[in-house]
């Protein structure tokens, strides 16, 4: 939940009274223009970032206060948040002894992103959609409550694409809560159930997919979320 | 684990261990040792490239966290601040000072194996000590200096300045010249294991001890500023 949330950054105001609720079992899409305030928010969410004002909790409580963080919340915010010289096995591994899971942990999270071949390969030489599967591995090897991800689709291939739909559709029916920003509309369109549109650090929208692409309950029409959301951040 | 897990950070540090055996091995066999040395202070006459190796290895622990752009999974697995930092610090000055006294050991086997007979008394091993002592000083430093700068440079550069500068600037320091250059960690090194005679001007004027307490008074300055930064910076 992240309640009027403010960021200045040397006199910019990046978010500006920024309030949303991304619900359990279901898949809630952010999504805003480049710049507008996405990254920011989710990193406000997660500690990375502070807040100047407003406040940014997961069930209640700031992440930041989390002792076995990864079994509450998986987080990809950027492909390369694995260290270069470091293999998948081995980034993976960090991460579940930081966080006391077994060993057997790392395997399940190769398994399930579909990397074990390259279990041993360094990170650098990875392609950019291998590096966001091992993202994708990272954030699902503590099997958490929430998963929030910045652009997950960036890299990967028409399978990988089909494969993180129905990952994240099972987790969401499974009573996960699920937030994801992503650029792609049409794919966003199949696996979401809410949408949150944010432009210049502002919410726009806050509602379910169906309200967005439907308009007001008098308007029938049901237009793409890609039509929908162009007009509403004003770029068509 | 995490050093253990990247080939170029554990090999770094096997060179940093190499680094105080190999200048004590050039030293004893190039008969570059006074007569008033014995085969401790021999030991311990590569301290400073040792002190240099670790602390540019130290600083690129947390420094080379943020050129990659590794340190936000760092936050998003260990979100609480104080535990990560001083997870940080306590393992990269464990590691260094591990290192370091396997280093100064080496050394010390080095000097009594190449060591002409009958030439060095072999003085008192226990203070190698101060070795590890003076490393996990720097890498506390490099470490805390990493996360200030967040810049690999930066941070080698401070480290580089920190251990060479007050001996080589001694001059422009006047009267805080004792003070500053008797508490660095290579003086404090040489003046607890003995052997070669420190002038007046490079000698703590509060006593070996006192310079070794500042030298960690100074340590825990510098953490205090790398916790405060990494407390209230955005990662």
């Amino acid at each position: 939940m992240v309640e009027d949330a403010t960021k200045v950054i040397e006199g910019v105001t990046v978010l500006n009274g920024v309030s949303f609720t991304a619900q359990p079992g279901r898949v809630t899409a952010f999504l805003g223009p480049n710049g507008a305030g996405k990254s920011t928010t989710l990193r406000a969410i997660l500690g990375i970032d502070h807040l100047t004002s407003g406040r940014a909790t997961i069930g209640g409580r700031p992440f930041r206060d989390r002792r076995r963080p990864v079994q509450v919340v998986g987080a990809l915010l950027t492909p390369d948040a694995a260290h270069p010289r470091r293999t998948a096995r081995g980034h993976l591994t960090v991460v579940a002894t930081s966080n006391g899971l077994p060993r057997v942990s790392v395997q399940r999270a190769l398994e399930l992103a579909g990397i074990v071949p390259i279990a041993d390969l360094p990170v650098g030489k990875m392609s950019l959609g291998m590096r966001q599967r091992l993202g994708l591995a990272t954030a699902l090897i503590g099997d958490p409550a929430v998963l929030i991800l910045d652009e997950p689709h960036n890299g990967l291939d028409a399978a990988a694409i089909r494969w993180l739909r129905v990952v994240l559709r099972a987790l969401a029916d499974a009573g996960r809560t699920v937030l994801l920003s992503s650029h792609l509309m049409s794919e966003i369109e199949l696996i979401c159930d809410d949408v949150v549109v944010i432009r210049e650090g502002r919410i726009l929208v806050a509602s379910t997919l169906d309200e967005v692409v439907c308009g007001t309950a008098s308007a029938s029409k049901r237009v793409p979320l890609e039509e929908r959301y162009l007009h509403l951040v004003g770029e068509m | 684990m995490k050093i253990a897990t990247v080939r170029g950070q554990w090999l770094s540090a096997v060179l940093a261990v190499m680094a105080i055996p190999v200048i004590s091995f050039l030293v004893v066999t190039t008969g570059g040792l006074g007569s008033g040395e014995t085969s401790t202070s021999a030991a311990a006459t590569g301290s400073i490239a040792g002190l240099l190796a670790f602390g540019i290895w130290s600083a690129m622990i947390t420094a080379g966290e943020y050129a990659k752009g590794t340190m936000v999974t760092s936050l998003t697995t260990v979100p609480r601040r104080p535990v990560l930092y001083a997870a940080k610090l306590t393992a990269t000055a464990t590691a260094a000072g591990v290192g370091a006294l396997l280093s100064a050991a080496i050394a010390l086997l080095v000097v009594l194996g190449v060591r002409a007979p009958g030439t060095y008394g072999l003085g008192n091993p226990a203070s190698l000590v101060s070795v590890a002592m003076a490393v996990i000083t720097i890498a506390v430093i490099g470490v805390s200096v990493g996360v200030i700068t967040r810049s690999p440079s930066a941070s080698i550069a401070i480290v580089v300045v920190a251990l060479l500068l007050p001996k080589a600037a001694s001059g422009l320091l006047g009267g805080l010249q004792p003070w500053i250059i008797g508490a660095s960690p290579g003086t404090v090194v040489t003046e607890v294991v003995g052997g070669t005679q420190l002038p007046v001007s490079q000698t703590f004027p509060a006593g070996t001890w006192a310079a070794a307490l500042t030298m960690l008074a100074v340590a825990v300055v510098v953490a205090g500023g790398g916790a405060f930064a990494f407390l209230r910076r955005d990662g």
